[in-house]
C-alpha cells in the first residue's frame, strides 16, 4: 500500500496559486485545470514524495493537499488511460 | 528534431501512443513556455524511473521547460542518475561514454553548425558531478579552453548516487558516505573558479528553491552559448537516498544548503555582459512594439 497526493479542490480553487505544479519533480503529475482554477493529481504517476504537501503547507500556507492511501482515492485522474486534458470538465 | 519530424503523416496519428498524440496537440513546441504555465500543457518529459522526491528530477523537468527552442536542441549526457530522466524527454539525447561528454558535444555542435547554417541549434551537456568534474574533467576543461559554443549543466548531488555512495570530487570535505567510511579527505572542487579561469562566458551556481529563477538562468546560459562562448551552470540537486533526506524535506534541505554555502551566484564575462544587455534591450523593444500593435 502506498499513498498519493490529493488536492482539496474547494480550498485550492479559491487561491489559484499554482505553486505545487512548479515544485513537483514528476512531469505532468500535478496538473492545472484552467476552467475550475484548481490543481489536480494524476494518481497513476504520483510517487508519493510529499514535496507538494510541504510546499502547500509551508510556502503557500493553504493546506489544500493531503496524502491518501491509493485504495481510498475515489475517481482519481488516470493520465495513462485518459491522456492529457486541459480541464477535468470534459472528462467527467 | 523539428516539429515536422514530430508530426505524423495524415491518417497515422490515431495509431500512435496516447502520450505522443498529446505531445502533438498540447506539447511545448514552437513557443517558449513559462514556469507559471506548468500543469496546463503536455510536458516534454515523460514518466521516468528516478527515485520519489529527487531534486535532480525537479531540476531536469525545469530544464525541459526552460530550453529556448526545444525542437532545435540536442542534449548530451553520460552514465549517472540524471540520464534516467533525461532520456524520457522528447528531445534527442546523445549518450556520450563516461569521460567524453563534452568532446561528443563539441563534435555535435560543430557538425550541426555546418549542416544548419541559418537555424541555430543548441547543444546542452547535462550530466552529474562525477561525469563532469571527475571522469569527464579533461574533456570539460578542454571544451572550455577551445571556447566551444554550448552549455554545460552539472547536476551536482555531491555523491556517486547511482553506484551506492562513493565520494566524488564535488563531495564536501569530511563527509562520510556508505562507500567512503573514513570520510572525504579533500576539499570540494571549485568548478566555478576553474570555469572563470578557463574563460567561460557565463557561469551560474543555483539550487532547486526557485523554479522561475532556474528557468531564467538556463535560458540565459543557452542563449549566451549560442552567440558568445561556453557557459556553465552548477546546480545543487541533493541525493535524498545517499544523504538520507526524508522526501518531504528535500526542498527545505535545498533552502538550508542555499543559505549556507550554495547561494545563487552568476558571472558574466565582459563580452557576454554586453551581448546580454543588448539582447535584453532588443527584446524589450519588440515587446513594446507587439503591445502597440495589439
Amino acid at each position: 500500500m502506498y499513498s498519493v497526493a490529493e488536492v482539496d479542490q474547494e480550498i485550492c480553487g479559491a487561491t489559484k496559486c499554482r505553486l505545487c505544479t512548479q515544485f513537483c519533480p514528476e512531469g505532468n503529475t500535478i496538473l492545472y485545470d484552467e476552467v475550475k482554477g484548481t490543481a489536480y493529481v494524476a494518481v497513476d504517476r504520483c510517487k508519493g514524495c510529499e514535496i507538494c504537501v510541504g510546499i502547500c503547507d509551508d510556502l503557500a500556507k493553504h493546506h489544500a493537499i493531503k496524502m491518501l492511501p491509493i485504495d481510498q482515492v475515489k475517481n482519481g485522474f488516470d493520465i495513462s488511460k485518459v491522456g492529457f486534458k486541459r480541464t477535468l470538465v470534459d472528462s467527467e | 528534431m523539428s516539429l515536422k519530424t514530430i508530426r505524423p503523416a495524415t491518417g497515422f496519428k490515431e495509431y500512435l501512443p496516447k502520450e505522443y498524440q498529446d505531445l502533438i496537440d498540447d506539447g511545448p513546441f514552437l513557443r517558449q513556455r513559462k514556469v507559471s504555465e506548468l500543469g496546463s500543457f503536455k510536458e516534454a518529459i515523460e514518466e521516468h524511473p528516478m527515485c520519489a522526491g529527487c531534486a535532480m528530477t525537479l531540476f531536469i523537468r525545469l530544464v525541459f521547460v526552460a530550453l529556448p527552442s526545444l525542437e532545435h536542441t540536442v542534449i548530451c549526457g553520460t552514465a549517472g542518475c540524471g540520464r534516467l530522466a533525461i532520456t524520457q524527454g522528447a528531445v534527442p539525447f546523445v549518450y556520450g561514454n563516461y569521460g567524453d561528454t563534452n568532446a561528443v558535444a563539441t563534435g555535435l555542435k560543430r557538425g550541426l553548425d555546418i549542416r544548419f547554417k541559418d537555424q541555430p541549434k543548441d547543444v546542452v551537456v547535462m550530466a552529474g558531478d562525477g561525469g563532469l568534474a571527475d571522469i569527464g574533467f579533461h574533456a570539460v576543461m578542454h571544451s572550455w579552453f577551445r571556447k566551444e559554443k554550448f552549455t554545460t549543466i552539472m547536476l551536482d548531488n555531491e555523491v556517486y548516487g547511482n553506484t551506492g555512495g562513493q565520494d566524488s570530487g564535488m563531495t564536501q570535505k569530511g563527509m562520510v558516505m556508505k562507500m567512503a567510511p573514513t570520510g572525504k579527505k579533500f576539499e570540494k572542487m571549485d568548478m566555478l573558479g576553474l570555469a572563470k579561469t578557463a574563460g567561460v562566458a557565463y557561469t551560474a551556481r543555483i539550487s532547486t528553491t526557485n523554479p522561475t529563477r532556474i528557468a531564467n538562468t538556463i535560458r540565459k546560459a543557452v542563449l549566451i552559448a549560442r552567440e558568445v562562448g561556453p557557459t556553465f551552470i552548477q546546480a545543487y540537486t541533493s541525493c535524498n537516498i545517499e544523504y538520507a533526506i526524508p522526501t518531504p524535506k528535500v526542498i527545505d534541505d535545498a533552502r538550508d544548503v542555499e543559505k549556507d554555502r550554495y547561494g545563487f551566484a552568476e558571472y558574466f564575462s565582459d563580452e557576454a555582459q554586453s551581448y546580454w544587455d543588448e539582447s535584453e534591450k532588443e527584446r524589450k523593444r519588440l515587446r513594446k512594439a507587439a503591445k502597440k500593435i495589439k
